[in-house]
């Protein structure tokens, strides 16, 4: 049975990581472990821990928890480890099949570097022209948005902090675009800033926040409210920053 | 419709596509979160028309485009959120987020403030959207699963 706990906290714990919201995480584990025969299941999950204790049917008690610490959005992952979720409420699965399954899972790949590098960077440049902006400053952005994205995946490597990266970020792109504004390449930095800010704002951790809120989940909801909080202000930390050693963008 | 509306359809479409790919979505779901990115702005430019008041627009779009969501997740057997996100990329915000910040910069307070109200009421009405979806949603579920459990027994 620890066997069988320990997958169904290895499910959890990767479907948090992916990106589902605690409630989504909460309710698989519960169905996952009462199709696994447990007879009463405590799940408590926040943000950043989980623990679970399970009972038997013959009066055993098992308790594991996690410390979650990094967060990926992979949604390819959370799709198939709802679906092996699914699976294991559906059919029989030993333990052996849920590690091999999940081990099939994980080594699941995501898109190449560089095409993640190329939509950031387009991300940046279409919402500049979406705002308003022009051709030449949709080119600054787009080149801006690829070397912030860079920036950001070298900052993850080395320094392993979401809100420094996203500080990193927003200094990086207000800089990159006030040197545009310098060489008199762009008429105004605002709209290249917007775009690059695009590319970083929390959309999902505040859609997640409010979803776990709104079930009932207040303590998971607040954290990643203030979580996404934290980072939009990160990101106002890095333009203000930028700009008061700049001396001041117009506005 | 303007020039600059047919250049924000395009972009939202590829901004959204774009996010889905970072979000490592593929095939189908892919297509349904950057079809949602399109949807979202049409129907934001289509009520802008008859409505002048943005915070309702970001409403009506958000709650149309989460049970279309719902709708979708359900059909290809995978969570609502990552289409949710994904599709609602062109309305967040972004821009007059910006001005909050750089009117505060500028100590610029009175246009500050009105931009901070403009963006909390936009970012509000977009929660909300969802939020009033989604309850509805869980709600439906729960009494068909209640009405299905009286049927066995």
């Amino acid at each position: 049975m620890n066997e069988l706990l320990d997958c169904g906290l290895d499910i959890g714990e990767q479907m948090l990581i992916c990106g589902g919201e605690v409630h989504r995480v909460e309710d698989s584990l519960k169905r996952i472990f009462h199709a696994l025969g447990a007879s009463r299941i405590d799940v408590f999950i926040i943000t950043s821990s989980m623990i679970v204790t399970i009972h038997t049917a013959n009066g055993e008690a098992f308790t594991q928890t996690r410390r979650i610490t990094d967060t990926g959005i992979d949604f390819e992952r959370l799709h198939r480890l709802n679906a092996l979720s699914r699976k294991i409420c559906c059919t029989k699965m030993t333990a052996a099949d849920i590690k091999r399954e999940l081990s099939r899972i994980m080594a699941c790949k995501s898109y190449p570097f560089w095409l993640e590098c190329i939509c950031h960077a387009a991300i940046a440049g279409c919402f500049t022209l979406f705002f308003g902006g022009g051709i030449i400053e949709a080119a600054v952005s787009l080149a801006a948005g690829m070397i912030v994205r860079l920036l950001v995946i070298l900052s993850d490597r080395t320094v392993k902090n979401k809100i420094f990266s996203k500080f990193i970020a927003s200094f990086a792109a207000t800089a990159l675009a006030w040197i545009a504004f310098r060489l008199c390449i762009i008429p105004d930095v605002n709209k290249v800033i917007i775009g690059s800010i695009m590319a970083l704002l929390p959309g999902i951790g505040l859609t997640n926040a409010l979803r776990d809120l709104l079930v009932g989940d207040s303590i998971a909801g607040l954290l990643r409210t203030i979580e996404a909080c934290i980072t939009a202000l990160a990101i106002a930390a890095g333009y203000f920053i930028l700009a008061m050693i700049a001396g001041g963008i117009a506005v | 419709m303007t020039s600059h509306e047919i250049i924000q359809l395009v972009t939202g479409f590829i901004g959204s596509l774009c996010f889905g790919i970072l979000f490592n979505l593929h095939g189908w779901r892919l297509a349904v979160s950057a079809l949602g990115g399109l949807f979202t702005w049409g129907l934001f430019l289509l009520f802008s028309f008859f409505i002048k008041n943005d915070p309702l627009c970001y409403f009506i779009v958000a709650a149309i485009i989460s049970f279309y969501s719902e709708i979708m997740a359900r059909v290809l057997k995978t969570p609502a959120t990552p289409i949710i996100t994904t599709s609602l990329v062109p309305l967040i915000p972004g821009s007059s987020l910006y001005y909050t910040m750089s009117y505060a910069f500028h100590s610029n307070w009175i246009q500050f403030w009105e931009k901070a109200v403009s963006t909390l009421k936009l970012a509000s009405a977009l929660a909300l959207g969802i939020l009033c979806v989604t309850a509805m949603v869980q709600l439906f579920f729960k009494i068909l699963a209640r009405k299905n459990k009286k049927c066995s027994k």
